[in-house]
Order: structure tokens, then sequence, then C-alpha cells
């Protein structure tokens, strides 16, 4: 129970930094990830697999695939 | 003097002779066609001249100024068209002839009128689209765009129709011929159609070498020969007629492939004609057709590189 | 002359979205620092038990990772994203039409680092800002005094890394070996920070010693011939990467 109160207290304390950081990471998962669907060709890799890691490596996995999974058609 | 001359041009690609003492001069004003097989080093040529790649020994001149390896004086006289042209896909093609035409220096309120009417030329004029959804054939039209937007004194052209289709080739071709009198034009090809519609001077590259190198006019009457061509429902019959001919003086040389009978000549051809009638009857031959070959630049051709 | 190629590439860093890709990681960075430094006690007691005592989290900590993120990937990132700058342009043919038009060679490169350079100060200092104002926030302890002298360093590394980049992709045949080349300047760069009479001379120390910069007054002084090291290899990379691209074949 005092856990959980600490946890939200520490949440409530945090949003400042919270707010901005899980905008930016879904505004850059959403952006690879409606790229990923609307780009079909990849330097490697296919859809499913650029989904999954754009989706689970949060960050990393947006910028891998921006840099090294979309195709030349960009 | 010409506008483009090359003296003992020679390079090499490891052990692989391309170009041998190559002797080349384009005058001015001229359409240039630039024949040669694939791999003959047509490429290799242009580049050079661009100062793209470095010469082994010799020399390049354009308008009586040196061609330099990574050098740039010279390609300001110079538009230039690569069989493949690159563009970067994330700009229109107004912004990249934009781009294009302040590297060459032009004048801010020139280039706008010039960009327009380029673009109009070539039939690109519609909209904001960017480069990365262009089809082959408006790229290639993007590619003269650039290579004429600095109104060149010479445009070199790398093998510019054969990705095109027929509609397209024709458009291009007439709008090279449309340059005739503004711009000399350097156009390799080894579609010898292409250069029979629009060039005036040929020049065949075979071996490393310029074989010949001249007017198109002189060249057929120094290499083509007229033909008579007989075609026979049998090759027996076809056979027999060619023994025949082969048989009579100074008729001319006879070849045979399978149904047909060719007669390459020289001098005028009705008394011929009429001579070659009246063997037929003699052996009495009746064959399905006869017909009358102009001198053609594949013969000039074939003859130059020397295959059957 | 510069001045178009500039704009080419400026538009090219935003249109590919690589500058806010860019961006955005360097924001997430930003701001991961505090949280992190905040974050890392509650870890350690959820860990170990509630009875582990552990020092409350001060602004160091905060920079701490700030010099540890930059250090450990923000360089590596500039190397991923740039590392194929110019190789992948001679690959693509891009370059024929605008070389074949009068375009000096030496304007591809100097553009190309001037708009790398640019693109990494700027997310640098957004990082920094974002960073300096929570810590500020969160952390209002006078514990790291010399912001900008230990950041300073970490910018003229950067500056002098984005030459190398630049001279790495003229010389690869594509990004990945620029990339590698990248990666092999910073690990000699390691294997000579082991030799500690060097600490002095080693471009490293720049953006491996900030946390002495941030907390000694004229720490950063003995260290004037790395910044010094620094910036002629810097100068080298460039005039090198200049000599090799005007007889690279496009």
């Amino acid at each position: 129970m005092t856990n959980l109160q600490n946890n939200s207290q520490f949440f409530m304390e945090n949003l400042p930094i919270l707010i901005p950081l899980i905008l930016l990471e879904f505004g850059l998962m959403i952006a690879a990830v409606i790229h990923v669907l609307h780009h079909p060709h990849y330097r490697f890799g296919n859809k499913i697999l650029w989904l999954v890691i754009v989706v689970v490596f949060q960050i990393i996995g947006p910028v891998v695939y921006f840099v090294f999974g979309r195709g030349d058609q960009a | 003097m010409s506008l483009l001359e090359l003296h003992q041009a020679g390079k090499s690609f490891g052990s692989q002779q391309v170009l041998n003492n190559l002797e080349m001069a384009v005058p001015e004003g001229a359409i240039f066609g630039f024949v040669g097989e694939n791999g003959a080093g047509k490429t290799t040529t242009m580049r050079l001249i661009l100062g793209l790649e470095q010469l082994d020994h010799g020399t390049i001149q354009i308008a009586g100024r040196p061609v330099e390896y990574g050098g740039a004086t010279t390609n300001q006289l110079t538009g230039y068209l690569p069989d493949v042209p690159a563009f970067y896909d994330y700009l229109t093609a107004a912004e990249y002839l934009r781009l294009c035409g302040q590297i060459t220096g032009l004048p801010q309120g020139e280039l706008d009128t010039r960009i327009k009417t380029m673009l109009t030329r070539v039939g690109l004029a519609t909209g904001s689209r960017r480069i990365k959804g262009f089809s082959r054939g408006m790229r290639q039209r993007l590619g003269i765009a650039q290579a004429l937007l600095n109104q060149p004194r010479l445009l070199i052209c790398d093998e510019p129709t054969s990705a095109l289709d027929p509609e397209g080739r024709n458009q291009f071709l007439e709008l090279l011929a449309s340059l005739r009198g503004q711009t000399t034009v350097l156009f390799s090809t080894h579609i010898l159609a292409d250069v029979e519609r629009i060039c005036d001077h040929v020049g065949i590259l075979d071996q490393g070498r310029l074989q010949v190198c001249d007017t198109l006019t002189a060249l057929k009457q120094q290499y083509a020969q007229p033909q008579l061509i007989w075609r026979f429902a049998q090759v027996d019959a076809a056979n027999r007629f060619a023994q025949a001919l082969a048989a009579q003086p100074n008729w001319g040389q006879v070849t045979t492939a399978t149904q047909q009978v060719r007669l390459a000549y020289q001098g005028p051809a009705e008394p011929l004609i009429r001579r070659a009638w009246q063997l037929l009857l003699q052996m009495d031959l009746t064959p399905l057709a006869m017909e009358q070959v102009a001198p053609s630049l594949e013969q000039i051709f074939l003859k130059v590189v020397g295959q059957p | 002359m510069t001045w178009i190629m500039i704009k080419k590439e400026a538009r090219e860093a935003w249109r590919s979205r690589r500058f806010l890709i860019l961006l955005i990681v360097f924001l997430i960075f930003g701001l991961m620092n505090p949280l992190m430094a905040k974050l890392t006690p509650e870890i350690m007691k959820m860990s170990f038990g509630k009875q582990f005592s552990v020092p409350a989290p001060t602004s160091l900590d905060s920079w701490t990772q700030f010099y540890k993120n930059n250090s450990q990937i923000g360089i590596y990132l500039l190397a991923i994203i740039f590392g194929g700058t110019i190789s992948g342009e001679v690959n693509r043919g891009t370059l024929v039409n605008l070389v074949t038009k009068g375009l000096p060679r030496r304007t591809v490169i100097v553009s190309k680092w001037l708009v790398i350079t640019a693109e990494w100060l700027l997310v640098a200092l957004v990082s920094f800002l974002v960073t300096w104002g929570y810590t500020a926030y969160y952390f209002p302890d006078q514990k790291s005094p010399h912001l900008w002298l230990a950041f300073l360093p970490l910018l003229l590394f950067g500056c002098s890394l984005t030459a190398l980049i630049v001279l790495a992709s003229t010389l690869a045949r594509n990004s990945y070996e620029g990339l590698f080349m990248v990666i092999g300047y910073t690990i000699v760069l390691y294997l000579l920070s082991l030799f500690t009479d060097f600490k002095h001379y080693n471009p490293l120390s720049l953006i491996n010693h900030n946390l002495t910069f941030l907390t000694k007054a004229g720490s950063l002084t003995p260290y004037w011939p790395a910044l010094l090291v620094t910036g002629v290899l810097g100068a080298l990379a460039l005039l090198v990467a200049n000599l090799k691209f005007a007889r690279k074949q496009l």
C-alpha cells in the first residue's frame, strides 16, 4: 500500500519530465509505425519485423528503423 | 578549329585497355553520333571529356581549353546527360533546376524565366511534385532540362534514348534535332536508326580507336554500297542464282542468306537489274521479290567493326 | 557557391526527417538525464531493500548522466546517421550532374561539414538546455558551478568528430565502412587514454573528464593541449578529406 502511494507520488512529482518524454517517445514510435506501413520497401527485413522492432524497442527501435531500415525511396 | 578535340587519348582499367590513342574532333555546330558496341568505351570517353575520369596519356581540349581531371573550368562549357541521371529525390523538378542554375552562376531573374521555359519544353511544368515519384521517362526529361539549362556550347548525352519508350524516344530526338545550329551535340548510342535520323557527323568507336569519323554523307559514299536483293521460295533456287551471279565478271559481291541473294554493286543500278532479269529468264527462275536497298549506317558499321 | 550547397544540405536534413529524428532523440536524452538521476536511488532501494541507505541524488548525478549519454551514445549516433554522407552521394551518382556544372569539389566537403556540425551543435545545445532546466528545478544545489566550461569541450570534440566523419565517409565505400572507421578512431583514443600520462593531450578527455571541469574551477586549463590536438585533428581531417575527394571517382 505504501509502496503504491510512493509510486504514484513519485509519478506526480516527475510529471514535468514524464509528460514530454512520453509524448516524444510515442511521437517517434507512431511516426515510425506510419512510415513502416506506408513504405513497404526496406533495405532489409520485412514489415512485421520492423513493426515489432519499432514498437518494442523504445527510442532505439525507431532510430534504427529510420537510419538503417527505410528504403532509398524515402 | 573544332570545339572538342582528343589527341592520343589513352585509358586503361587495370590490364584492360579501353581507349588506344584515340583521335577525335567534333566541329562546332555538329550533331555528332558516337557509335559503338556496348562496352566499346563510349561512356568512358564521355566521362573523360567531363573530367570525371583520369586520362592515362594524351590531351582533351574543349574550345582550346584543356580538360583537367577533377577540375571544373571546362565543365562550364558543357552540359551532360548521364545514361541514368541521378537526382535528389526530396527536391521538386523546379528546385533541382534552380540548384543547377545557381551552381552554373546564372543570375536570379534570368534563372526564373529559364526554369519556366525549360520545364514547359520538356513537359514537366506541372506542379510541385517531388522527384522521388518520377517515372523513368520523366527523369530522362528532367535530365535533358538540367543539361540544357546553362545553354552549353557542347551537350553530351550518354545513350539517352535506350531507356525510353518509342514515343519518348521520338520526342527526345526531335528535341535534340531542334538544337541544330545553337548547340554542338555529342550523343552516344548503339541504336543506329537514331543516328541516321538526326546526326550529321558520325564517329565509330571500335577497339579503343575511332575507326571512322566523318560526315554521314561522306561515309555513305566511302563505305556503303547499295544492294540488290532477290527473295526466292526455295533455298535451292537461291543458291543456283547466287552461283550464276557470282560467275558474272565485275558485277559485284554476292552473299546468300537462306532464300535471299544479295548483290552489292557499284555504279548505276538499272543496267545491272536488266541483265539480272535476263539471267533469271535464262535459268528459268522466278523470284518472289526483288528490292533495291540504299546504303545504311548499319552496313557501314558492320563493315568498319568487321563482322559478317 | 558554398551558400548554395549549404542550403541544399539543410533542405536535405529537413526533408529527409534526419534533423527531426536527431532532435527528438537528443531531446529525449535531455529529459532522461535528470529522470535517471532521480530514479537510480529508487531502483537501488527496490532491489536492495529499504534499509540500504542511498545518498539523495544531486545535480552532479544528472550531469553525470548527460555526459555519459553524450560520450557513449550521442557521438556514435552522429557516426551512424552521417557515416555515409559522402559515400552515399558518390554511390548514387547524384554529384555527377552538379560537378559537371562546375561545382568545385571542396565546396561539397565544406558545406557538408558545416551543415552536419550545425546540426550537432543545435541538438547538443537543446539537450544541454533541457537537462539544465530540469536539473535546476529538481536539484537546486550549488554542486555544479561551471556548466559551460564543462559543456564547451564536448562541443569542440563534436565539431572535430564531424570533420572526421566527413573524412571517413569520403574514404569509405558505404556508410557501414564509414561508421567502422569512426568507431576505430574512438577505439584508438580509448586505448591512448589508458596511458594516463597523456590525458592532457588526448581529445577523449574532452568528453570523459567533464565532471572535473564541472566541479573544479580552473580544471580545464591544464587540458589546453587536448583542446589544441582536437582542433588540429579536425582541421587535418577536413584537409585530407578535400585532397582525397578531389581525386575520387564520381
